[in-house]
């Protein structure tokens, strides 16, 4: 009864580790994303970036390892139904995230877009509200598990960081249309700043669930 | 012994029956309900302690429910535990919860007023006095227990998985102390009017242990309140265990163990002398309603969340049931000792 018992709190240790290391590959995602893309501004297509990229696509792999042995061991340790689900539909929601990064990176390495130096910070500003985003998201999804205030604390940040990124969005594709570049170069410039800013909604997206999950689990 | 003592006795495991399937959803029907633990795990624990606590802590509660009306035929012992169980049977096909202490006493009193017997008023004062005092002390102990733990929850920084194994763990516990609580505490409603008549023999399991006859009596009542348990109390928990208010693992707890407590007050005959020793005012030893208890938490709870996810309708309903049922079971009694006396020649009181 009492190995029983300590092989109950054993599995679930372990399944709480799994969570964790599923947080840090959001947080390794996005910095490798944000040094995907310096590079990309300065050496376009390099070896170095194909580097980056790789790096993203194990970190993408890693993620979705992670999220079939949570999805199994969720199972297996006969966690409350209720709890079942939710962190089932956290850890997909985080995984989904995660692929963003990638296929974003994985874009800018098939497409190679030409960013023309006026529109590079404001590029650079958009990459950066939304890799914010994404880390607090992780920041605020990791507090679920331990601590009620501190998500709702972070969750506010990421509702914020996702307004500001629309806005940058906004701006960023009004100014690319009023350009007088190629009618290609502005639809193609126009879907990659889209992509980009997508990773913020998805991140969104995860909060907006993370809080219901939260008052289900208040007590 | 004679066969007949049997029959008659069927009446009162009758209505340990409706009490394993209305008493037990109070136990563990959060505890399933919020879907925490499986039904049978639960089941089988709560079995061991009701007889456990029916077989050793079932004594203190008989004696008040002896004080109110001393029933002392056996087929009128029949009439009122029959009555009693009619009456819980019949609340419980429309699905709600009803209080069994009620529906015995409101037969006890049928049973006085059939015999021409005088109905102790303090001892009723008192029981009576119970049903409010004991979902007040409920819902009291229960908001006590909540703001405790939200205290410990912001000290605490458990993971979310391991504390979810704690609270399983803690509901399996708190229905083992609450199925003790239960049969210590309602025993006395199943078969404490058979006791007057009791004739078995005392039980002996070697040299371990050796029961008495009362014991022996309760011991077959907490078997019949298993019995209901497993067959029909999972109807009472859906509406138990989520409607009244949807709730979380952590409530479902407090919820179980507050009214454990209740439970364990109105029958630790410990504690009774322990206050009595100690010149301070003395809980009566009661069996008391564990559905008044749990709606009580629940109610608690409920009120310091703001009030606004208490299914009140519900909640109603179930207080309805409380003043029918009482009035139920006097009425059906008062009749069928009428028929018992005189369609089958029964000697319904001395």
């Amino acid at each position: 009864m009492f190995n029983l018992k300590l092989s109950m709190f054993s599995g679930t240790r372990e399944l709480e580790e799994k969570i964790d290391e599923m947080h840090d590959q959001v947080i390794e995602s996005v910095l490798a994303f944000q040094n995907a893309f310096d590079i990309y501004l300065k050496e376009k297509r390099s070896l170095k970036y194909r580097q980056a990229s790789k790096k993203m696509k194990q970190i993408e792999a890693k993620g979705d390892e992670l999220r079939r042995e949570i999805e199994s061991k969720l199972y297996i340790h006969n966690l409350i139904p209720d709890l079942r689900a939710d962190v089932l539909q956290m850890v997909e929601n985080i995984d989904k995230v995660i692929n963003e990064f990638d296929e974003v990176a994985h874009k800018f390495y098939i497409e190679q877009p030409d960013i023309p130096e006026k529109y590079q910070g404001k590029f650079r500003k958009l990459v950066k509200e939304v890799s914010d985003c994404a880390e607090n998201m992780a920041i605020a999804s990791r507090a679920f598990f331990r601590d009620f205030t501190t998500v709702r604390d972070y969750s506010r940040k990421v509702y914020f960081l996702e307004q500001e990124s629309d806005k940058t969005w906004a701006e960023l594709k009004q100014s690319v249309f009023d350009s007088d570049m190629e009618l290609a170069h502005k639809i193609q410039l126009n879907a990659l700043i889209g992509d980009v800013a997508d990773i913020a909604d998805r991140a969104e997206d995860c909060i907006d669930a993370l809080l219901i999950f939260t008052i289900k689990r208040d007590i | 012994m004679d066969l007949s003592y049997l029959f008659y006795l069927s009446s009162g495991l009758f209505l340990g029956w409706s009490l394993g399937a209305n008493d037990a959803a109070n136990i563990f029907g959060t505890a399933v309900g919020s879907k925490m633990v499986r039904f049978s795990t639960i089941a089988a624990v709560a079995c061991i302690f009701v007889v456990i606590g029916a077989v050793f802590g079932g004594s203190g509660t008989s004696e008040t429910l002896g004080a109110l009306g001393s029933v002392n035929a056996l087929a009128g012992a029949f009439m009122v535990a029959l009555s009693a169980a009619l009456a819980v049977y019949m609340m419980l096909r429309t699905g709600l919860t009803v209080s069994t202490s009620q529906a015995i006493v409101g037969a006890i009193v049928g049973w006085n007023l059939y015999a021409g017997k005088p109905t102790d008023y303090t001892t009723l004062a008192e029981i009576v006095g119970t049903w409010t005092t004991c979902p007040l002390l409920s819902g009291i102990v229960a908001i006590i227990l909540y703001l405790c733990l939200k205290k410990l929850r912001k000290c605490s920084s458990m993971h979310l998985l391991t504390r979810d194994q704690v609270t399983r763990v803690g509901l399996i516990v708190t229905a083992a102390v609450g199925a003790y609580a239960l049969g210590a505490n309602n025993i006395a409603n199943v078969v404490g009017v058979f006791m007057k008549s009791c004739p078995f023999k005392p039980l002996h399991f070697g040299n371990f242990a050796t029961l008495n006859p009362h014991q022996v009596l309760f011991l077959l009542g907490a078997i019949a309140i298993c019995v209901g348990i497993w067959t029909y109390s999972r109807k009472v928990i859906k509406t138990v265990g989520n409607s009244l208010m949807r709730m979380s693992p952590s409530v479902a707890l407090i919820i179980v163990l507050a009214q454990a407590t209740v439970l364990l007050l109105f029958s630790s005959v410990s504690l009774h002398d322990w206050l009595a020793a100690s010149s301070l005012p003395t809980i009566p030893l009661v069996p008391v309603s564990s559905t008044q208890a749990v709606i009580g938490a629940v109610i608690g709870i409920g009120l310091i969340k703001g009030g606004r996810g208490i299914n009140w309708g519900i909640i109603g309903k179930i207080v309805t049931g409380w003043v029918v049922a009482p009035l139920m079971a006097m009425l059906i009694c008062f009749i069928c000792l009428f028929f018992l006396e005189n369609v089958f020649n029964q000697t319904v009181f001395m």
